[in-house]
């Protein structure tokens, strides 16, 4: 064991050198750099972290308005739907109406036909009717039936009124022409000197008296003085019932029509 | 066969001899310094560190966390001496893998004066932390009548200090020596291995022991501190 105390000396300047130079060189840059080191990523991670709250933050607002929105389409779509419903039923309303309203036109039309079909069918079946009942008096007359016509046809004068004896006495004074007597068929003599004699015996005259046969005359007796015509046949009679018809049939379908529109 | 590097005179001039422990000693500060100036030029504080960089931070850290362990209270105020004392026995010790090289450590000169160095220490870090008075109370504790002993005990462990880290780099040196003039082969080696093992265990020691000391002293004045005794658990290694 020595100790060499220059030696000594030497190690302890060398020693305390040797911790300047290292202090120097070594400790105070490193724990500078790392202090410093740390000192960043403590900064970064607080900046990382106050980016997260951001973000966070962001996404929690975005997250809201994302919400809001689908709900405002949600409602939206409701009221969309709604209205859509309601232009729906407005529509199909619309197209009801319109169809009950052709319908009912339909109705009035097919009524106004029917009506209109009607009426023909019983003023065509009403002539039918007529034209067979002087069918059958045409056929009737055919057998016979002179001197019955020639005495009703004397009864008739019998009975006219006193007014449409005056005129026909009056229009046999003043006529230029013979009396005309108008028969379906051609009466026998007896029955024409009979019908000749009452008219004479009426009218109080003498008149020349022409005897011509008529189809549309039927059954009866046409007498024509002058202007004036006094006639007894069934021909008279069924014009008379036709244009009794027709009348009946056109005062009653006006007042169907119309009651058929009241109902409505 | 030279114990002692203090023993071997390089150059003389005037009475002032020049020894081995001495320039090794110039060569380890060298190494430190410029590698520590070499790495500590291109520090990074980005993301990317260098290797280089990374070794360097390791070891300051792992000094700091050693020295907070014993229970100083700031461990950025002792860094520099006790972590330039464990560098520098540390690398002293491990380059005797060198061949030619003689560990200053293994000269009591050096030993010493890093004890002297400790023995200053303490009570320059005590005076500083808790003011003349208070350090000079210390040797009153528990009571007057412990002064001497507290003395004693100041001296002692200086000297051991000095003394154990010399015995056992020393005695390494010497033992390979011994083993290459009786197994010259492969013996040694093994022996050199042990050696860099207790090279870099006794740097530990010192630089431990160092920092007991200090903290020791800067608490001492705190009867009610919860770990007064750091330096028991410590002291079983001094057989070492």
């Amino acid at each position: 064991m020595q100790i060499d105390w220059l030696t000594v000396a030497a190690q302890i300047a060398n020693f305390l050198v040797l911790i300047w130079l290292l202090q120097r060189f070594l400790y105070r840059p490193i724990t500078e750099a790392m202090a410093r080191r740390e000192a960043r990523i403590e900064e970064r991670l607080s900046d990382a972290k106050s980016r997260r709250k951001e973000a966070e933050d962001e996404a929690e607002k975005l997250r809201k308005e994302r919400k809001e929105l689908e709900a405002s389409r949600q409602e939206m779509l409701e009221d969309a739907r709604v209205e859509a419903d309601d232009l729906k039923q407005r529509l199909e309303q619309e197209i009801r109406d319109e169809v009950a309203q052709k319908r009912e036109t339909w109705h009035e039309m097919l009524e106004e036909e029917r009506a209109d079909f009607v009426e023909d069918m019983q003023r065509k079946a009403g002539h039918k009717v007529l034209d067979i009942a002087g069918q059958l008096v045409a056929e009737f007359t055919a057998s016979g039936l002179d001197d019955r016509i020639a005495q009703g046809f004397v009864d008739q004068l019998n009975d006219l009124g006193v007014d449409t004896r005056e005129k026909m006495a009056a229009a046999a004074e003043g006529a230029d022409d013979p009396a005309l007597v108008e028969t379906a068929t051609a009466l026998d003599t007896a029955a024409r000197r009979k019908i000749t004699r009452a008219i004479h015996q009426q009218f109080e005259t003498d008149i020349e008296v022409d005897y011509q046969e008529d189809d549309a005359v039927l059954l009866g007796v046409r007498l024509t003085i002058g202007e004036q015509t006094v006639e007894w046949s069934a021909a008279r009679h069924l014009k008379r019932l036709n244009r009794e018809l027709d009348a009946l049939l056109d005062t009653a379908s006006p007042a169907r029509r119309k009651q058929t529109t009241d109902e409505q | 066969m030279e114990i002692s590097p203090d023993a071997w005179v390089l150059y003389e001039w005037r009475g002032l001899r020049l020894n081995a422990t001495i320039v090794f000693t110039w060569g380890v500060m060298a190494l430190l310094v410029l590698l520590s100036w070499a790495i500590t030029t291109r520090l990074s504080e980005g993301e990317t560190v260098s290797r280089w960089q990374v070794m360097l931070e390791v070891v300051v850290t792992t000094i700091r966390d050693q020295i907070d362990e014993v229970g100083a209270a700031d461990p950025a105020r002792y860094l520099p001496f006790i972590g330039t004392l464990f560098l520098f026995i540390a690398t002293a010790n491990l380059l005797t893998i060198l061949p030619g090289y003689q560990p200053p450590t293994g000269s009591l000169s050096t030993t010493a004066a890093l004890a002297i160095c400790v023995l200053i220490a303490v009570p320059l870090f005590s005076i500083t932390r808790r003011g003349l008075r208070g350090y000079l109370q210390s040797y009153l504790q528990p009571s007057p009548l412990m002064l001497p002993f507290n003395l004693i005990s100041e001296l002692s462990r200086t000297i051991a200090l000095a003394v154990r880290l010399y015995g056992n780099v020393m005695s390494g040196t010497v033992i390979v020596g011994i083993l290459i003039s009786v197994a010259p082969f492969f013996f040694p080696i093994l022996m050199q291995l042990l050696g860099l093992l207790t090279g870099l265990i006794q740097a530990y020691i010192f630089a431990i022991l160092a920092m007991v000391y200090i903290a020791s002293a800067s608490r001492a004045q705190n009867r009610n501190d919860p770990a007064p005794d750091t330096e028991h658990p410590r002291t079983s290694r001094e057989g070492d």
